[in-house]
């Protein structure tokens, strides 16, 4: 009996484009997983953003639409609402890093959410700018060293990190907000599941709804995959406390 | 008897996979993949796969394609 497949919404014979051990497969991977599960793949319309979250297009088997470089969000909006006005109700997502989401397209994402825009965004944050070659970040992590940080992220200079999953939470508009992380199997299932949930209650239009992925980027901050799972684990996951922040029909 | 499916060209050498096998069926094979590095190789010789699909649910590549449980 089979009991594990490739998802369906995964293309035939694509092979992921980054590097050896990242999260980004990891989170298409369980986001196809969850596309599969709710039998939504004709209807969905992914907006990819700009950095290492842009290769998703080449990957996931639905309709996608590149946006530029932080306004996702505001992509999601006019294609959610110009399918609405025609009267197809479609499944749209957002697919971003923390870099897009959290510093260059706040504004767009902020306000997104405060609109109450029936729409899920993902951001991926792996706490640096990962495809530019690992600059400070707006979710850089205290003390953490970047290529613009040699010494480690300081108040005096830099300032504290962003927390976006609580910021989100804290929108009117927003019917879900959550973090989660990919470090071992019990996480990924957890990720699974409150995506899951995510598009669930888009699907009910209930509001925004944002999940928030703790991912590692082994290429920058110079570790091994299994040593950057580590470090999510033990110091990240602290910084970033995972869990669901706001949730319309638990409160 | 359970199995999995490994697609040897996806494989990129992480061993995210060789530390979550309970049985620790998943190995550093001799065989250079296209990072340069050793990728793995499934040996179950003692039919001890459990098929509990771990390595396929932690793999960042898809290289574990499918799981079979008896």
């Amino acid at each position: 009996m089979q009991v594990y497949s490739t998802p369906k919404a995964i293309k035939e014979n694509s092979n992921f484009t980054f590097c050896p051990g990242c999260d980004h497969g990891l989170a298409i991977k369980t986001i196809a997983h969850v596309i599969d599960e709710l039998n939504i793949r004709e209807n969905t319309i992914a907006v990819a953003s700009s950095g290492c979250s842009v290769f998703l297009y080449n990957f996931l088997d639905v309709d996608c639409i590149e946006s530029p470089h932080g306004r996702a969000c505001a992509v999601a909006t006019g294609v959610k609402r110009a399918h609405k006005a025609q009267g197809n109700n479609k499944f749209v997502f957002t697919y971003q890093g923390d870099g897009d989401f959290a510093s260059i397209g706040l504004a767009e994402s902020m306000h997104s959410a405060l609109r109450g825009e029936n729409i899920t965004a993902i951001c991926i944050n792996n706490t640096n700018y990962g495809m530019t070659g690992g600059q400070l970040g707006p979710t850089t992590a205290m003390g953490q060293i970047t290529t613009t940080s040699q010494n480690g992220r300081n108040r005096e200079y830099h300032g504290f990190p962003i927390k976006t999953a609580e910021q989100i939470a804290q929108c009117e508009g927003t019917c879900f907000s959550a973090r989660v992380a990919l470090y071992d199997i019990k996480n990924i299932i957890n990720t699974k599941n409150t995506i899951k949930k995510a598009f669930e209650y888009q699907n009910q239009n209930l509001g925004f709804s944002f999940v928030e992925i703790l991912s590692s980027c082994p290429t920058n901050w110079k570790l091994s995959p299994k040593e950057s799972h580590e470090k999510i684990k033990t110091e990240l996951s602290q910084i970033f406390p995972l869990g669901v922040l706001k949730d319309v029909k638990n409160d | 008897m359970s199995y999995i499916v490994l697609d040897k060209n996806k494989c990129k050498s992480c061993y995210l996979c060789t530390d979550v096998c309970p049985k620790e069926l998943i190995k550093k094979s001799d065989e250079i993949g296209k990072t340069g590095e050793f990728i793995v190789k499934f040996e179950d010789k003692e039919n001890q796969c459990l098929g509990c699909s771990q390595c396929a649910i932690m793999c960042p590549e898809i290289a574990i394609t499918e799981v079979h449980k008896e």
